[in-house]
Protein backbone atom coordinates (compact mmCIF):
# COMPACT_ATOMS: atom_id res chain seq x y z
CA UNK A 1 0.00 0.00 0.00
CA UNK A 2 2.68 2.38 1.04
CA UNK A 3 4.64 1.49 -2.12
CA UNK A 4 1.84 2.81 -4.30
CA UNK A 5 1.28 5.90 -2.33
CA UNK A 6 0.94 8.88 -4.58
CA UNK A 7 2.75 11.90 -3.28
CA UNK A 8 1.28 15.36 -3.49
CA UNK A 9 3.94 16.26 -6.08
CA UNK A 10 3.10 13.24 -8.24
CA UNK A 11 -0.64 13.83 -7.92
CA UNK A 12 -0.29 17.41 -9.09
CA UNK A 13 1.98 16.28 -11.91
CA UNK A 14 -0.50 13.69 -13.19
CA UNK A 15 -3.41 16.09 -12.88
CA UNK A 16 -1.67 18.88 -14.79
CA UNK A 17 -0.48 16.53 -17.54
CA UNK A 18 -3.99 15.14 -17.90
CA UNK A 19 -5.71 18.50 -18.04
CA UNK A 20 -3.02 19.94 -20.32
CA UNK A 21 -3.37 16.95 -22.60
CA UNK A 22 -7.11 17.46 -22.91
CA UNK A 23 -6.62 21.14 -23.68
CA UNK A 24 -3.99 20.40 -26.32
CA UNK A 25 -6.23 17.77 -27.88
CA UNK A 26 -9.14 20.20 -27.80
CA UNK A 27 -7.13 22.70 -29.78
CA UNK A 28 -5.48 20.28 -32.20
CA UNK A 29 -8.51 18.21 -33.14
CA UNK A 30 -10.36 20.94 -35.03
CA UNK A 31 -7.13 21.93 -36.77
CA UNK A 32 -6.51 18.39 -37.92
CA UNK A 33 -10.14 18.14 -38.98
CA UNK A 34 -9.84 21.29 -41.07
CA UNK A 35 -6.61 20.12 -42.61
CA UNK A 36 -7.96 16.77 -43.79
CA UNK A 37 -11.44 18.06 -44.64
CA UNK A 38 -10.93 18.26 -48.41
CA UNK A 39 -10.02 14.57 -48.40
CA UNK A 40 -13.14 13.61 -46.46
CA UNK A 41 -15.41 15.74 -48.66
CA UNK A 42 -17.71 13.44 -50.56
CA UNK A 43 -18.19 13.87 -54.26
CA UNK A 44 -21.93 13.57 -54.48
CA UNK A 45 -24.12 12.99 -57.48
CA UNK A 46 -25.14 16.66 -57.39
CA UNK A 47 -22.60 17.35 -60.12
CA UNK A 48 -24.96 15.59 -62.48
CA UNK A 49 -28.05 17.33 -63.76
CA UNK A 50 -31.05 15.06 -64.13
CA UNK A 51 -33.00 15.45 -67.36
CA UNK A 52 -36.49 14.36 -68.33
CA UNK A 53 -35.20 12.00 -70.99
CA UNK A 54 -35.79 8.30 -70.33
CA UNK A 55 -32.75 6.13 -71.01
CA UNK A 56 -34.95 3.43 -72.55
CA UNK A 57 -35.93 5.80 -75.35
CA UNK A 58 -32.37 6.54 -76.36
CA UNK A 59 -31.39 4.80 -79.59
CA UNK A 60 -28.36 4.91 -81.81
CA UNK A 61 -29.80 8.03 -83.41
CA UNK A 62 -28.65 11.13 -81.46
CA UNK A 63 -31.49 13.06 -79.82
CA UNK A 64 -31.37 16.48 -78.26
CA UNK A 65 -31.70 16.43 -74.48
CA UNK A 66 -32.25 19.72 -72.68
CA UNK A 67 -31.15 20.35 -69.15
CA UNK A 68 -30.98 23.47 -67.02
CA UNK A 69 -28.82 24.54 -64.13
CA UNK A 70 -28.20 27.68 -62.14
CA UNK A 71 -25.46 30.00 -63.23
CA UNK A 72 -24.05 32.87 -61.20
CA UNK A 73 -22.63 35.78 -63.15
CA UNK A 74 -21.40 38.40 -60.72
CA UNK A 75 -24.48 39.13 -58.63
CA UNK A 76 -26.86 37.94 -61.30
CA UNK A 77 -28.14 34.39 -60.90
CA UNK A 78 -29.97 32.84 -63.80
CA UNK A 79 -31.29 29.50 -64.93
CA UNK A 80 -29.35 28.42 -67.94
CA UNK A 81 -30.81 25.90 -70.33
CA UNK A 82 -28.31 23.82 -72.17
CA UNK A 83 -28.61 20.80 -74.36
CA UNK A 84 -26.68 17.71 -75.34
CA UNK A 85 -26.86 15.22 -78.18
CA UNK A 86 -27.33 11.83 -76.58
CA UNK A 87 -27.15 8.45 -78.28
CA UNK A 88 -26.45 4.84 -77.46
CA UNK A 89 -23.25 3.11 -78.45
CA UNK A 90 -23.60 -0.57 -77.59
CA UNK A 91 -24.74 -0.45 -73.96
CA UNK A 92 -22.96 2.84 -73.31
CA UNK A 93 -24.56 6.27 -73.38
CA UNK A 94 -22.75 9.02 -75.23
CA UNK A 95 -23.55 12.71 -74.73
CA UNK A 96 -21.95 15.29 -77.00
CA UNK A 97 -21.90 19.04 -76.52
CA UNK A 98 -23.80 20.93 -79.22
CA UNK A 99 -21.29 23.78 -79.20
CA UNK A 100 -19.36 24.04 -82.47
CA UNK A 101 -15.62 24.16 -81.93
CA UNK A 102 -15.23 26.82 -84.55
CA UNK A 103 -16.92 29.87 -83.06
CA UNK A 104 -19.48 28.42 -80.70
CA UNK A 105 -22.67 28.10 -82.72
CA UNK A 106 -25.13 25.29 -81.96
CA UNK A 107 -24.83 22.22 -84.14
CA UNK A 108 -27.72 20.01 -85.24
CA UNK A 109 -27.85 16.33 -86.04
CA UNK A 110 -28.67 15.87 -89.72
CA UNK A 111 -29.01 19.63 -90.15
CA UNK A 112 -27.69 19.38 -93.66
CA UNK A 113 -29.87 17.44 -96.11
CA UNK A 114 -26.81 16.16 -98.00
CA UNK A 115 -25.22 14.68 -94.88
CA UNK A 116 -28.05 13.22 -92.77
CA UNK A 117 -25.73 11.21 -90.53
CA UNK A 118 -23.49 14.05 -89.44
CA UNK A 119 -23.69 16.98 -87.08
CA UNK A 120 -24.02 20.22 -89.00
CA UNK A 121 -23.23 23.77 -87.94
CA UNK A 122 -25.40 26.23 -89.89
CA UNK A 123 -23.06 29.19 -89.41
CA UNK A 124 -20.17 28.21 -91.60
CA UNK A 125 -21.15 24.72 -92.73
CA UNK A 126 -18.94 22.90 -90.24
CA UNK A 127 -19.58 19.16 -90.05
CA UNK A 128 -18.84 16.43 -87.50
CA UNK A 129 -19.08 12.66 -87.53
CA UNK A 130 -21.50 10.97 -85.14
CA UNK A 131 -18.72 10.49 -82.58
CA UNK A 132 -17.97 14.20 -82.74
CA UNK A 133 -14.89 14.05 -84.96
CA UNK A 134 -14.60 17.17 -87.09
CA UNK A 135 -14.54 16.56 -90.81
CA UNK A 136 -11.46 17.82 -92.55
CA UNK A 137 -12.05 20.64 -94.98
CA UNK A 138 -14.78 22.25 -92.85
CA UNK A 139 -13.98 25.18 -90.54
CA UNK A 140 -14.00 23.45 -87.10
CA UNK A 141 -10.56 22.82 -85.66
CA UNK A 142 -11.37 20.05 -83.18
CA UNK A 143 -13.94 17.42 -82.24
CA UNK A 144 -17.11 18.23 -80.31
CA UNK A 145 -16.76 18.16 -76.53
CA UNK A 146 -18.29 15.33 -74.57
CA UNK A 147 -20.38 15.34 -71.40
CA UNK A 148 -20.10 12.87 -68.56
CA UNK A 149 -23.37 11.02 -68.66
CA UNK A 150 -25.02 8.41 -66.47
CA UNK A 151 -28.25 6.55 -65.98
CA UNK A 152 -30.03 7.70 -62.81
CA UNK A 153 -33.10 5.57 -62.12
CA UNK A 154 -33.88 5.22 -65.78
CA UNK A 155 -33.30 8.86 -66.70
CA UNK A 156 -30.36 10.48 -68.40
CA UNK A 157 -28.18 12.63 -66.12
CA UNK A 158 -25.64 14.98 -67.65
CA UNK A 159 -22.40 15.78 -65.87
CA UNK A 160 -19.33 17.87 -66.50
CA UNK A 161 -18.07 18.70 -69.96
CA UNK A 162 -14.77 17.16 -70.99
CA UNK A 163 -12.68 16.76 -74.09
CA UNK A 164 -13.86 14.21 -76.59
CA UNK A 165 -12.60 10.75 -75.64
CA UNK A 166 -14.08 8.89 -78.61
CA UNK A 167 -11.96 10.29 -81.40
CA UNK B 1 -21.71 36.98 -80.04
CA UNK B 2 -22.85 39.59 -77.61
CA UNK B 3 -21.81 43.20 -77.55
CA UNK B 4 -19.44 42.68 -74.63
CA UNK B 5 -15.76 43.48 -74.44
CA UNK B 6 -14.80 39.81 -74.32
CA UNK B 7 -16.84 38.87 -77.38
CA UNK B 8 -15.69 41.95 -79.25
CA UNK B 9 -12.07 40.90 -78.75
CA UNK B 10 -12.96 37.62 -80.43
CA UNK B 11 -14.99 39.39 -83.10
CA UNK B 12 -12.05 41.58 -84.09
CA UNK B 13 -9.99 38.47 -84.74
CA UNK B 14 -12.72 36.63 -86.64
CA UNK B 15 -14.30 39.40 -88.69
CA UNK B 16 -14.55 37.39 -91.88
CA UNK B 17 -16.68 34.77 -90.12
CA UNK B 18 -18.89 37.07 -88.07
CA UNK B 19 -20.50 38.88 -90.95
CA UNK B 20 -24.00 39.53 -89.63
CA UNK B 21 -25.25 42.18 -87.25
CA UNK B 22 -28.56 41.80 -85.41
CA UNK B 23 -30.13 44.89 -83.88
CA UNK B 24 -33.35 44.62 -81.89
CA UNK B 25 -35.51 47.75 -82.17
CA UNK B 26 -37.74 48.34 -79.17
CA UNK B 27 -40.40 50.99 -78.82
CA UNK B 28 -40.90 52.48 -75.38
CA UNK B 29 -44.51 53.30 -74.67
CA UNK B 30 -44.69 54.52 -71.10
CA UNK B 31 -48.36 55.60 -71.04
CA UNK B 32 -50.47 53.90 -68.40
CA UNK B 33 -52.22 51.74 -70.98
CA UNK B 34 -49.27 50.94 -73.17
CA UNK B 35 -46.60 50.17 -70.62
CA UNK B 36 -47.40 46.53 -70.08
CA UNK B 37 -47.60 45.74 -73.79
CA UNK B 38 -44.40 47.64 -74.39
CA UNK B 39 -42.61 45.75 -71.62
CA UNK B 40 -43.88 42.48 -73.00
CA UNK B 41 -42.68 43.32 -76.50
CA UNK B 42 -39.28 44.15 -75.07
CA UNK B 43 -39.12 40.91 -73.07
CA UNK B 44 -40.16 38.88 -76.08
CA UNK B 45 -37.65 40.54 -78.35
CA UNK B 46 -34.81 40.01 -75.90
CA UNK B 47 -35.64 36.32 -75.37
CA UNK B 48 -35.88 35.77 -79.09
CA UNK B 49 -32.60 37.47 -79.91
CA UNK B 50 -30.91 35.64 -77.05
CA UNK B 51 -31.79 32.21 -78.44
CA UNK B 52 -30.96 33.40 -81.92
CA UNK B 53 -27.53 34.40 -80.65
CA UNK B 54 -27.13 31.02 -79.02
CA UNK B 55 -27.86 29.24 -82.28
CA UNK B 56 -25.64 31.44 -84.45
CA UNK B 57 -23.05 32.59 -81.95
CA UNK B 58 -20.21 32.29 -84.42
CA UNK B 59 -21.84 34.23 -87.22
CA UNK B 60 -23.88 37.03 -85.72
CA UNK B 61 -23.09 39.88 -83.40
CA UNK B 62 -26.13 40.73 -81.32
CA UNK B 63 -26.29 44.39 -80.40
CA UNK B 64 -28.01 45.68 -77.31
CA UNK B 65 -31.60 46.69 -78.07
CA UNK B 66 -32.04 50.13 -79.56
CA UNK B 67 -34.88 51.71 -77.62
CA UNK B 68 -36.71 54.84 -78.65
CA UNK B 69 -39.73 56.79 -77.51
CA UNK B 70 -43.11 56.21 -79.09
CA UNK B 71 -43.01 59.55 -80.86
CA UNK B 72 -39.42 59.25 -82.05
CA UNK B 73 -38.68 59.91 -85.68
CA UNK B 74 -37.98 56.43 -86.97
CA UNK B 75 -36.69 57.63 -90.30
CA UNK B 76 -33.97 59.63 -88.59
CA UNK B 77 -33.16 56.71 -86.33
CA UNK B 78 -32.81 54.47 -89.38
CA UNK B 79 -30.48 56.92 -91.10
CA UNK B 80 -28.30 57.29 -88.00
CA UNK B 81 -28.07 53.55 -87.42
CA UNK B 82 -27.13 52.87 -91.00
CA UNK B 83 -24.51 55.57 -90.98
CA UNK B 84 -22.97 53.99 -87.89
CA UNK B 85 -23.05 50.52 -89.41
CA UNK B 86 -21.27 51.69 -92.53
CA UNK B 87 -18.16 52.00 -90.38
CA UNK B 88 -18.19 48.23 -89.85
CA UNK B 89 -17.53 45.35 -92.20
CA UNK B 90 -20.83 43.51 -91.71
CA UNK B 91 -22.17 41.94 -94.89
CA UNK B 92 -25.67 41.48 -93.52
CA UNK B 93 -27.62 43.55 -91.03
CA UNK B 94 -30.92 42.41 -89.54
CA UNK B 95 -33.27 44.53 -87.50
CA UNK B 96 -35.73 42.65 -85.34
CA UNK B 97 -38.74 44.47 -84.01
CA UNK B 98 -42.24 44.04 -82.66
CA UNK B 99 -43.07 47.66 -83.47
CA UNK B 100 -45.55 47.66 -86.36
CA UNK B 101 -44.62 51.15 -87.50
CA UNK B 102 -41.46 49.85 -89.15
CA UNK B 103 -43.55 47.86 -91.60
CA UNK B 104 -44.74 51.04 -93.23
CA UNK B 105 -41.25 52.45 -93.59
CA UNK B 106 -38.76 51.52 -96.26
CA UNK B 107 -35.80 53.22 -94.62
CA UNK B 108 -34.16 50.06 -93.38
CA UNK B 109 -33.48 46.90 -95.33
CA UNK B 110 -34.04 43.55 -93.61
CA UNK B 111 -36.43 44.63 -90.90
CA UNK B 112 -38.02 41.48 -89.52
CA UNK B 113 -41.27 42.35 -87.88
CA UNK B 114 -42.68 39.80 -85.45
CA UNK B 115 -45.84 40.17 -83.42
CA UNK B 116 -44.93 39.97 -79.74
CA UNK B 117 -46.27 36.95 -77.91
CA UNK B 118 -47.12 37.49 -74.24
CA UNK B 119 -44.57 35.11 -72.75
CA UNK B 120 -44.41 36.71 -69.31
CA UNK B 121 -47.02 34.49 -67.67
CA UNK B 122 -45.93 31.22 -69.24
CA UNK B 123 -44.03 28.63 -67.29
CA UNK B 124 -40.43 28.08 -68.28
CA UNK B 125 -40.80 24.89 -70.34
CA UNK B 126 -43.77 26.20 -72.29
CA UNK B 127 -42.08 29.53 -72.89
CA UNK B 128 -39.03 27.72 -74.17
CA UNK B 129 -40.98 25.68 -76.69
CA UNK B 130 -42.87 28.79 -77.84
CA UNK B 131 -39.63 30.71 -78.32
CA UNK B 132 -38.12 27.82 -80.23
CA UNK B 133 -41.10 27.82 -82.56
CA UNK B 134 -40.54 31.51 -83.06
CA UNK B 135 -36.89 30.88 -83.78
CA UNK B 136 -37.86 28.38 -86.42
CA UNK B 137 -39.86 31.12 -88.16
CA UNK B 138 -36.85 33.40 -88.26
CA UNK B 139 -34.10 30.92 -89.15
CA UNK B 140 -35.08 30.46 -92.81
CA UNK B 141 -34.93 34.23 -93.32
CA UNK B 142 -31.34 34.24 -92.10
CA UNK B 143 -30.38 31.19 -94.10
CA UNK B 144 -31.94 32.71 -97.21
CA UNK B 145 -30.06 35.97 -96.80
CA UNK B 146 -26.80 34.11 -96.27
CA UNK B 147 -27.10 31.79 -99.24
CA UNK B 148 -28.41 34.59 -101.41
CA UNK B 149 -25.40 36.82 -100.96
CA UNK B 150 -22.53 34.45 -100.45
Amino acid sequence: MSNNRVSRRQFLGYTLTGVGGFMAAGMLMPMVRFAVDPVLQQKDAGDYVLTGQAVSEITEEPVRVDFSYEQVDGWYTSDVTNSAWVYRDGDKLIALSPVCKHLGCTVNWGGDAEHPTQFFCPCHAGRYEKNGANIAGTPPIGPLDEFDVEDQDGFVAIGAVKENTLV
Amino acid sequence: MHFTSKDIDQYVGQKEYVDTAVIPLIELDLSANGMKASANASEYMQSLTAILEKQFKGRILLFPPVSYARESDRTKLAVDLQAELRKTSFQHVFYLTADAQWRALDDLPNVLWLPAIPTGDMDQTFKKSVMEDQLRQVLPLFMKEWTHHS
